[in-house]
C-alpha cells in the first residue's frame, strides 16, 4: 500500500510517520493547550478545562519532546543530507529552538504552581511564544529542506529565513489541526457541560486549517508538480482526509447540541483518521526526495533489540498507567 | 574522480569559538545532568526502600528530591538531549550521519528506554504520594531501571567512535558495541551517575527543615552511593590499558593539554573521592550545603575534563579508522590529493569580496573544507597564532606534512595548489588581510613534501 510501496525503506516510513503523529498529538495539546488557557487566563474566567490544561502542559510536552525524538531520527535515515544541509543552513537561528523549548518548558511549570494571575499570564505567553516559535522553525526546515536549488544562495547570503510566504499558510495549517487535536484530547478530560465550548474550538481550528489551505494554493503551492505517480496517490489519501473531516465535523456538531458519549468516539476516530491522512498527505510532496538507503543503514542490526524493547516499552508504559489508577484520592 | 560523490555539507562559522568548545559546551551539559538522573533514579529507589523499612524522614526526602530531579533533569537534561543531535550536526554532520546509520535500531532502543524513564518520572513525581508502598518501589525500580538502561545503550555507540574493536575489521554491528572500551566506559559513567547523586542529595538535606542531627543520619546514607568512587581508578586504569596505544600517549604526556586536562579530571575525582570516602563515611563527619555545592562543581570540572579527554583522544579521528575530524574518509583523502580539496564543495564562500585574488579565496575555501571542524582563523585555537612565527617553507612543508608535523592531526587531504592557497591565506591574515597581495606559484617541493607524507595516519595504528 502507498507510501509504503514507494521507493522508501517501509519500516523507517512507517515507524516515521506512525511516531511522528503520535508527537503531533501531544505538542498540538501542547501549543493549543497553552493558548487556551492564556486566553482563559485573560478573560479572568474561572474554567476547570483552563486548569486541568495548566496541570498537564509540562507532563504533555515532556512526553511530546519525548515522542519527538524517535520521528527525527527516522527523519535523518530517509533524508540524512537534505535534513542536515537545511539545519546548517538556517544554522543558529534554527538551534534557538533548544533554548526556546527549555524557556517554554519551565514556563509551564510556572503557570502551573503559581497563583499569581498576571504571573500565571506572563508565564502562558512566554510559553505560547516559544512554541510558535518552535513550530514555525519546523515548518521552516522542512520547506528548506525540499529546495535544494535554493541552498547555494542562502548559503551565500546568509540568509536564515525561507519562503515566508509559503511558510506562515504552512503554519497556520498545523495550528488550526492543533486546536482541533487539542479539543479532541481535552474533550476526555472535560465535563460533558463543557463539550459544546470544544466542540467550537474543533470547528474553528479546522477552518483555520482550510483558509490556510487556500491561502496556501494561491501562493503557488501545489503537489502537481511532483512525481505523477506520487500526486496520483497522494490524492487518494486526500480523499481519505477529507472523508475524515467531513466526519469529524459531523461529530463536533452532534457534541455541540448532545452529550453523548458516541459523539465523542466519534470525533475522535474521525480525527485519527484525519490525522494518519494529513501525515500522509504531508509527506507526499517530499516521498520523491527520499534518499537511496546508505549501505551502513540497510545492513545496520538491532532490529530484534528494538522490538523487544518495544514491546517490553509498551507492557510498561500500560503497567503504569494501571498503577497510577489505583491511587488514593 | 568523481567529486560529487563525497558529500559536502555547508560550514557554519561560530565566531571567535572553535566547535570543539560549542559542542563540548552542550555535551558536558548534557552528560553531567544526564548522569545525575541516572544515579539519581537508583539512589530514591535505596531511599524509598530505607523509608518503607521505618527510616525515619527517608520518604520526604524522597518526593523532595523527585521534584529537582524532574525540574533540573527532565527539562534541562532531556532538552540538551536534543541539542547534542542539532549540535552535532552542526559541527560534524557526517558523523552523526554515519552514527545513526549504522547504530539506528539501538539508538531507537535507547529512545523506548528513554520514553518509559519519563512515563515512570512524571506518574512518580504526579502521582507518588498517592500511591502504596509497593507501586512506590516498583515505580521507582522501573524509573531507575530505564535510566540505567538508557545509559547502557548510548554508552556502545559513544565508545565505539574511540575503539570500534573487531567492527573496524568487518565485525558485526554488535562487535563495534560491545567493543574495547564498553564495559570500563559503562562501569565508570555508573559510579560518576552514583556519585553526582550522592553530592546533590548532600545538597538537597541540606535545605530539608530538619533538626541537625536528622539530616545527617541522612547523609550518612546519601554518602554510600558515593562509594563507588573507591574503583574509579581501576575502571581509568582498565579504560586506558584498552584505548589504542596512540591515544593513551597524547594522555599521558604526548600532548600536554591533553595531559592537563586527564590531571584535572584524575585530581578532582581524587579531591571528591576523599572527602567522600574519608570525610563522609568514614569519619561521618557532617557536610554542609556550601561544602557539597562546592563537591558538586568540582565533579562538574572532573566531567568536564573528562569528557574533553574522550573527545581529545580520538583524534585524528571523530570514528577511529573511518572518519577524520574532517570528516573524510581514508580513502577521500587519498581522491582529493589528486583532485584537490574543494573541488567537490558546491557552496560558495559568504565573504567573497574580501579577499583580493582568486588563490586568497581559494585558500579560504580549503581553510573552510579542512581546519575549520576544529580551528579558528582569529579566535580559539586559530591558524594564525599558531602559524605566526613559520617561515614560508616551513609552514607549506607542516601544512603538507599535517600528520607528521603532529601526528593528531590528519592528513591533508588537498594537492599542492591547496597547500599554497592555505598558506598564502593564513600569511596575508598574519598580515592583517590588505588590499594586496601577490599570487605564487607552487614550489616543487610541495609535491615532494605531499609525496613523502603520504595519506596515511601520523600516528594512528
Amino acid at each position: 500500500m502507498w507510501p509504503l510501496s514507494s521507493n522508501a525503506n517501509p519500516v523507517w516510513l512507517s515507524l516515521y510517520l506512525l511516531t511522528f503523529a503520535i508527537h503531533v498529538v501531544l505538542v498540538g495539546y501542547v501549543v493549543a493547550g497553552t493558548a487556551y488557557a492564556l486566553i482563559q487566563a485573560l478573560r479572568k474566567k474561572d474554567d476547570p478545562i483552563a486548569e486541568g490544561v495548566r496541570d498537564r502542559l509540562p507532563f504533555m510536552l515532556g512526553l511530546g519532546i519525548t515522542a519527538g525524538v524517535a520521528p527525527l531520527l527516522f527523519l535523518q535515515l530517509l533524508y540524512q543530507r537534505r535534513f542536515y544541509s537545511a539545519n546548517l543552513i538556517l544554522g543558529p537561528r534554527w538551534g534557538a529552538v533548544v533554548p526556546a523549548l527549555v524557556v517554554g518548558f519551565y514556563a509551564l511549570y510556572v503557570a502551573k504552581a503559581t497563583v499569581v494571575p498576571r504571573l500565571r499570564k506572563l508565564a502562558l505567553a512566554t510559553g505560547l511564544a516559544c512554541f510558535v516559535f518552535v513550530a514555525w522553525s519546523w515548518t521552516e526546515i522542512n520547506a528548506t529542506m525540499q529546495d535544494e536549488p535554493a541552498w547555494r544562495e542562502m548559503y551565500a547570503e546568509g540568509a536564515r529565513l525561507y519562503a515566508q510566504d509559503m511558510v506562515v499558510p504552512r503554519l497556520l495549517v498545523w495550528l488550526g489541526a492543533m486546536a482541533s487535536g487539542f479539543a479532541i484530547l481535552a474533550a476526555w478530560w472535560a465535563r460533558a457541560v463543557d463539550y459544546r465550548r470544544l466542540a467550537i474550538i474543533g470547528v474553528v481550528g479546522r477552518l483555520v486549517s482550510a483558509l490556510a489551505v487556500v491561502w496556501l494554493w494561491r501562493a503557488g503551492f501545489t503537489i502537481d508538480d511532483y512525481n505523477p505517480s506520487i500526486v496520483t496517490a497522494a490524492k487518494g489519501w486526500t480523499y481519505v482526509l477529507a472523508c475524515a473531516l467531513v466526519a469529524e465535523l459531523a461529530g463536533w456538531a452532534w457534541m455541540y447540541r448532545s452529550t453523548a458519549s458516541s459523539a465523542l468516539s466519534l470525533v475522535t476516530g474521525a480525527g485519527t483518521a484525519a490525522l494518519i491522512a494529513g501525515v500522509v498527505v504531508r509527506e507526499s510532496p517530499r516521498l520523491a526526495l527520499i534518499e537511496a538507503p546508505r549501505a551502513a543503514a540497510l545492513d545496520a542490526q538491532g532490529i530484534g533489540v528494538f522490538a523487544a524493547t518495544s514491546l517490553l516499552g509498551i507492557a510498561s508504559i500500560t503497567w503504569i498507567v494501571r498503577t497510577i489508577r489505583t491511587k488514593k484520592d | 574522480m568523481d567529486p560529487t560523490s563525497i558529500p559536502s555539507y555547508p560550514v557554519n562559522e561560530f565566531g571567535p569559538l572553535m566547535k570543539g568548545l560549542v559542542i563540548g559546551g552542550v555535551g558536558i551539559l548534557h552528560v553531567f545532568l544526564a548522569q545525575f538522573a541516572i544515579g539519581g533514579g537508583a539512589l530514591l529507589y535505596y531511599f524509598e526502600r530505607l523509608g518503607q523499612r521505618g527510616v525515619q524522614d527517608a520518604r520526604t526526602f524522597v518526593d523532595g528530591y523527585f521534584k529537582v530531579l524532574v525540574l533540573v533533569s527532565f527539562v534541562v537534561g532531556a532538552l540538551t538531549g536534543v541539542a547534542m543531535w542539532f549540535t552535532t550536526i552542526q559541527v560534524g554532520a557526517r558523523t552523526i550521519g554515519l552514527m545513526v546509520d549504522e547504530f539506528h535500531w539501538l539508538w531507537a532502543t535507547e529512545w523506548v528506554w528513554f520514553s518509559i524513564e519519563i512515563c515512570a518520572g512524571y506518574a512518580f513525581y504526579r502521582f507518588g504520594p498517592q500511591l502504596d508502598d509497593v507501586a512506590r518501589r516498583r515505580l521507582l525500580a522501573l524509573y531507575a531501571t530505564a535510566a540505567w538502561m538508557s545509559l547502557f545503550w548510548i554508552n556502545g555507540i559513544l565508545s565505539w567512535q574511540l575503539t570500534p574493536g573487531e567492527w573496524a575489521n568487518g565485525g558485526s554491528m554488535w562487535a563495534g558495541f560491545f567493543n574495547p572500551s564498553f564495559w570500563p566506559s559503562l562501569f565508570f559513567r555508573t559510579a560518576v551517575a552514583a556519585t553526582l547523586a550522592a553530592l546533590v542529595a548532600c545538597i538537597l538535606i541540606n535545605t530539608m527543615d530538619l533538626p541537625r542531627d536528622r539530616r545527617a543520619a541522612l547523609i550518612r546514607i546519601a554518602s554510600r552511593f558515593a562509594l563507588p568512587m573507591a574503583v574509579m581508578p581501576l575502571l581509568a586504569l582498565w579504560f586506558m590499558a584498552v584505548i589504542p596505544s596512540d591515544s593513551r600517549q597524547w594522555l599521558m604526556g604526548g600532548s600536554m593539554p591533553m595531559t592537563m586536562f586527564v590531571g584535572v579530571a584524575a585530581g578532582a575525582s581524587t579531591l571528591i573521592g576523599g572527602y567522600a570516602l574519608v570525610g563522609l563515611f568514614w569519619k561521618r563527619i557532617y557536610i554542609n550545603g556550601a561544602t557539597a555545592t562546592l563537591l558538586l562543581a568540582l565533579a562538574f570540572g572532573a566531567t568536564a575534563a573528562g569528557e574533553f579527554v574522550r573527545e581529545g583522544a580520538r583524534k585524528p579521528f571523530t570514528v577511529r579508522g573511518v572518519l577524520y575530524s574532517t570528516s573524510l574518509t581514508p580513502d577521500e583523502v587519498t581522491r582529493m590529493r589528486d583532485a584537490g580539496a574543494v573541488t567537490h564543495d558546491p557552496y560558495p564562500l559568504r565573504d567573497a569580496t574580501r579577499y583580493p585574488t582568486e588563490q586568497l579565496a581559494h585558500g579560504a575555501k580549503v581553510f573552510r573544507m579542512l581546519c575549520d571542524a576544529c580551528h579558528t582563523m582569529r579566535g580559539a585555537n586559530a591558524v594564525m597564532h599558531l602559524a605566526h612565527t613559520w617561515k614560508p617553507d616551513q609552514m607549506r612543508m607542516n601544512i603538507a606534512k599535517l600528520q607528521h608535523t603532529k601526528a593528531f592531526m590528519p592528513p591533508f587531504a588537498g594537492n599542492a595548489a591547496d597547500v599554497e592557497a592555505l598558506v598564502q591565506l593564513i600569511r596575508w591574515e598574519i598580515a592583517d588581510a590588505p588590499a594586496k597581495w601577490p599570487i605564487t606559484q607552487v614550489p616543487p617541493e610541495v609535491w615532494q613534501w605531499l609525496y613523502e607524507a603520504g595519506t596515511s595516519p601520523g600516528g594512528a595504528e
